[in-house]
């Protein structure tokens, strides 16, 4: 891929955005070889990607969390790690450590799992909050801090987390300020018969996600992420966002941040790129505000906040 | 829920809201007051016109504010329990004080039996003291209309107000634009109260405002096109009214009416044996616009004939009608009847005769008058030492009279040593000074000063009522006659009276003598008119305009009498008249009193009154109708579409594409349904189904407008796709 792209000497914007959606489709497609159904989510995960986010998976327990975080990060060549965050999970185990190297007589930096491409937190609602919010430090600002030493983190970076809902009071919830940091956050919910039928079959004996192999290089994700940035966002679609985003401000105990607009349009980018266009439409804004904004809105009725973004898409007017 | 609703209201309808809100007053109860306001002046006005014929219209005025005044102040303060006390009591001290205020005790049956016949159509200028009994009515209704309008209960004030006006309407006081006035502001009062008490917008108002515009419009277009359409048998004058339909036929009451016509067909014949004015009533309420016989007729038993004053001689006259006729004609003064039809004789209130029910063709009864006997110089030694009572009931005057008129007379009459020479210096004047003419404009306002001021001519009645204005402005007690001219003498002592006979003049009042007819009509030009008509009638074969004898003799010899000057010579003064039919054989004539083209023409000549304050009111009411009929409609706005919709006016390619997308949305709109908010387009387009053409125009435009790539060839697909589903 990479070879290809520099054999094309001043490829036009929108031939770029074709190549682009090509890879994107093959990332869906090798996704898809592993996780049944789920469309839907998959795409979602990808724009979030391309929209240089970082997502939030939430549902309950054995639905594919992990299996689908794991598809999409193993569909890149990229380095993948994996976190297990339990109640003892120390910082440093996430971030790295200082040790002292008896050679050289000097303390060396040995990087945690932080330090790769693509990391999955799973089950971080397990973690107590000092070590949740190492993570969280380390997505938001994409660089470490040990012994007042700063560590930048490799691109592409993003973080997949995984939460399950039913751990009741052994859980440490995500405090609003850090879930505003993900870009997305992604329900899965059960498959359907069909599907569950389907996904029996490929499960038994060995499992599809041994034999996944990447169909992107990190610097195709890379290309990917500037393809998306450079997709045009017209005025009256950032106006459309601020309205949307008004709206919710005034309809909801806490509305959605400015933070969450900017993820909005990234997104939304994202999917305008997956659909293969070099700027973004109004569908794209309102595909993409379901899982971007509703986990910033925060309600004081029995409206749930899902409500209030419907109430939203409904009645602000589409520019 | 209601807090769902709340925050589903966008800031910026909360702002509108809010400014709509200040004051706290909304715009629907701002409509149901005004028309509130407009049915208080429907009846304000009626109450108006009864009481300007003879009171002070400032008591009126004066009272109908304290009363609204009152009515603002306890609609805050007071429950509805006790207004309607209070009023009751404002109306009991009103009518307390209007029966102190009248001249001898009425009788409690009497008063209920003349209440039946206001509500038949008398008029209410007819009773005693009217414009007393106005000012102790008025305030009752106007109170209780505008406290129930404040207090919300907007549909009983309606029916209190409305109430009133139909009282008004039953009696014939109130006129076709007062009752349209009161009606629609009765309909806007209920339309927009209720929409006031349902909270409803603005916008929910424009139904009503339409049909309140449709109300105002249908009876005009109603009443305008038979008038327009002139009937076949209103011929000559090009009028509607014939003379004698407008001032004979009536009942008590003379109208001053427009361009008038003549009947020539016979109404009766006369045996006597001096000819003479023959009269069928007197009027002596003049309320600028017309004339008024206040009081009853009684039979012949309960008011006894008398004979006038001073000198006078018997003539004895028989009348034999030749058509359906409600008047018994006779010289004056009559003092006794015999006959067939004398049993239905009535005595009105000044002394005239008329039938208590129609008399038909060859019914016929024998008058006995007792002639005043008068000469110039009886006359001129009469002096001026009127009775109070003649004096205070015959020199009334409208407010509406202006000064002018009693200073013009003054000056007219200065040279004048006696009354005698007041009044023929003031008939001269008149007969000189304006031209004769059937064909005039109905002035608005005082008809008197219009005639004296504005017009340039006119015919007997306006002639007559303004001789009476004239004569009053000095005092003078005088009042308005009508009947018929002595007619075509067909034998010795045989007189044939057609319908454009009738005529009317003036009588005043001379101590000693009693009323002495004078007339102020110069009489050359009105015969002219009359035989020209006559002779046209004949030469167009027209039914009913000759009897036997008139027949034989085609060429039948003038009016004997000077009429100029009935005075001078006494034998003159004197004919009785016929009666007209009331309905069936000039009906084309009758017909058209109201409604006349004339209403509605533009006024010709230099004094073109301004339209009524009522006339404004209701033309406001058409123009917002119509304004809101038309947003209603949308019928301005479709057709400025449909212009829109085929031409896209080319410029800059992003300019002509978001055009043509424009369109494509107001097509699919028609064809479907409008885009909602918060549907993007896509959605709108694969949830109707759309043409492929339409998904494409509606990419070339996704493209242009939110991708910023807009080029010529994209503008002109877009066009043509424009222009291809237009077609299909």
């Amino acid at each position: 891929m990479t070879d290809t792209e520099t054999d094309v000497p001043d490829p036009t914007l929108e031939s770029t955005i074709e190549e682009t959606s090509a890879v994107v489709e093959d990332v869906i497609e090798n996704v898809e070889t592993v996780i049944v159904g789920h469309h839907e989510e998959i795409e979602h995960m990808v724009t979030a990607l391309l929209g240089r986010g970082h997502v939030l998976l939430e549902d309950v327990p054995g639905v594919g969390k992990t299996m689908l975080a794991r598809a999409v990060a193993e569909s890149f060549d990229g380095s993948f790690k994996r976190v297990q965050f339990t109640p003892d999970l120390l910082p440093s185990d996430v971030t790295g450590v200082n040790i002292y190297n008896q050679k050289t007589q000097e303390f060396e930096f040995r990087p945690g799992p932080i330090f790769a491409n693509v990391v999955l937190g799973d089950e971080i609602n397990r973690a107590p909050p000092k070590t949740q919010s190492a993570l969280l430090e380390a997505m938001e600002e994409e660089q470490v801090t040990v012994d007042g030493e700063t560590h930048t983190i490799p691109q592409p970076f993003t973080v997949i987390a995984t939460q399950n809902t039913v751990e009741g009071d052994r859980a440490y919830d995500l405090p609003m300020a850090e879930v505003d940091r993900f870009l997305k956050k992604l329900h899965l919910g059960y498959p359907d018969a069909d599907e569950e039928t389907e996904m029996l079959a490929r499960v038994v004996g060995n499992h599809p996600i041994e034999r996944l192999e990447p169909v992107a290089s990190l610097a195709d994700l890379q290309h990917a992420r500037d393809v998306a940035a450079s997709v045009t966002v017209a005025e009256h679609i950032r106006l459309y966002a601020t309205e949307l985003a008004a709206y919710t401000r005034e309809n909801a105990q806490l509305g959605v941040s400015p933070r969450g607009t900017i993820s909005l349009l990234r997104a939304a980018q994202g999917r305008a790129l997956l659909d293969g266009r070099d700027y973004v439409i109004p569908d794209d804004i309102q595909t993409e505000a379901r899982p971007v904004l509703t986990h910033r809105i925060r309600t004081a009725t029995d409206r749930t906040p899902g409500d209030v973004l419907e109430d939203a898409l409904a009645s602000v007017e589409v520019r | 829920m209601s807090v769902r609703r709340d925050e589903a209201t966008s800031a910026f309808e909360r702002v509108r809201a809010r400014a709509a809100s200040f004051g706290s007053v909304r715009p629907t109860r701002v409509l149901a007051l005004l028309a509130g306001v407009g049915l208080l002046g429907a009846v304000l006005s009626v109450l108006y016109g009864i009481v300007q014929v003879d009171g002070d219209p400032r008591a009126l005025f004066l009272l109908a504010g304290a009363s609204v005044l009152a009515a603002t102040a306890f609609a805050r303060t007071v429950r509805v329990v006790v207004a309607v006390g209070v009023a009751t009591v404002l109306l009991s001290v009103g009518m307390v004080l209007y029966v102190l205020s009248l001249p001898h005790d009425p009788q409690v049956v009497a008063m209920l039996e003349s209440n039946l016949k206001l509500l038949a159509g008398q008029s209410i200028l007819e009773i005693k003291r009217s414009e007393v009994w106005a000012l102790s009515v008025a305030p009752t209704p106007l109170f209780v209309t505008w406290y129930l309008s404040v207090r919300g209960w907007y549909s009983t004030a309606a029916l209190v107000g409305g109430g009133t006006l139909g009282y008004f309407v039953l009696t014939g006081d109130a006129t076709l634009v007062q009752t349209l006035l009161g009606v629609v502001s009765v309909a806007a009062l209920i339309g927009f109260g209720d929409l006031d008490r349902g909270g409803a917008s603005l916008s929910a108002a424009e139904p009503v405002a339409v049909v309140l515009a449709v109300m105002v419009v249908t009876p005009l277009l109603i009443s305008v096109t038979p008038a327009g359409s002139a009937s076949p048998l209103a011929l000559g004058g090009g009028g509607g009214t014939t003379v004698e339909a407008s001032i004979v036929e009536t009942d008590s009451e003379v109208e001053l009416v427009g361009s008038i016509s003549l009947s020539p067909e016979v109404r009766y014949t006369v045996t006597a044996s001096e000819s003479q004015y023959w009269r069928t009533s007197s009027f002596d309420r003049y309320t600028g616009e017309g004339w008024v016989r206040t009081g009853e007729s009684v039979p012949l038993d309960e008011r006894p004939l008398s004979s006038p004053p001073g000198e006078t001689r018997r003539l004895e006259q028989t009348f034999e009608a030749e058509a359906p006729i409600q008047t018994m004609p006779a010289a004056w003064r009559p003092v006794d009847v015999s006959g067939g039809a004398a049993d239905t004789a009535q005595v009105t209130s000044l002394g005239g005769l008329e039938p208590a029910e129609q008399l038909e063709p060859g019914d016929s009864y024998r008058v006995t008058s007792a002639v005043p006997d008068v000469t110039a110089e009886s006359l001129a030694a009469a002096g001026s030492d009127d009775p109070e009572a003649i004096r205070e009931q015959f020199t009334q005057l409208p407010e509406s009279a202006p000064e002018r008129v009693a200073g013009l007379t003054a000056n007219i009459t200065a040279d004048a040593s006696n009354r005698y020479e007041t009044v023929r210096t003031i008939e001269q004047y008149l007969e000189t000074n304006k031209e004769y003419s059937l064909d005039v404009d109905r002035p608005e306002g005082n008809v008197a000063d219009a005639f004296l001021f504005e017009m340039e001519a006119g015919y007997c009645t306006y002639y007559a009522t303004t001789m009476v204005t004239m004569l009053r402005t000095q005092g003078i007690p005088a009042r308005l006659t009508v009947g018929y001219v002595p007619g075509e003498q067909v034998d010795d002592n045989r007189y044939v009276v057609r319908g454009f006979d009738s005529h009317a003049w003036v009588e005043v009042y001379f101590p000693g003598q009693g009323w002495v007819p004078f007339d102020p009509t110069p009489a050359a030009p009105r015969e002219q008119a009359e035989r020209s008509r006559l002779d046209e009638a004949r030469a167009q074969n027209e039914t009913n305009v000759d009897t036997n004898e008139t027949a034989i003799q085609p060429n039948p010899g003038e009016t004997p009498l000077p009429e100029g000057d009935p005075a001078a010579s006494a034998e003159s003064t004197a004919t009785p008249a016929q009666p007209a039919n009331i309905s069936g054989v000039a009906g084309g004539d009758v017909g058209a009193i109201q409604g006349r083209p004339g209403e509605f023409e533009d006024q010709e000549g230099g004094s073109s009154p301004l339209p009524s304050r009522e006339r404004l009111a209701l033309g406001a009411v058409v123009l917002a109708g119509a304004v809101a009929g038309l947003r209603r409609s949308g019928l301005a706005d479709r057709a400025y579409r449909s212009v829109w919709l085929r031409h896209v006016r080319r410029s800059d390619p992003l300019t002509d594409i978001e055009a043509a997308f424009d369109r494509l949305l107001y097509l699919l709109e028609r064809r479907h349904r409008p885009r909602r908010e918060g549907e993007t387009v896509r959605q709108y387009l694969a949830d109707i189904g759309a043409d492929p053409r339409a998904r494409r125009l509606a990419e070339l435009r996704e493209r242009a407008y939110y991708g910023g790539v807009a080029t010529r060839e994209m503008a002109d697909e877009a066009v043509s796709l424009l222009e291809e589903l237009r077609e299909a």
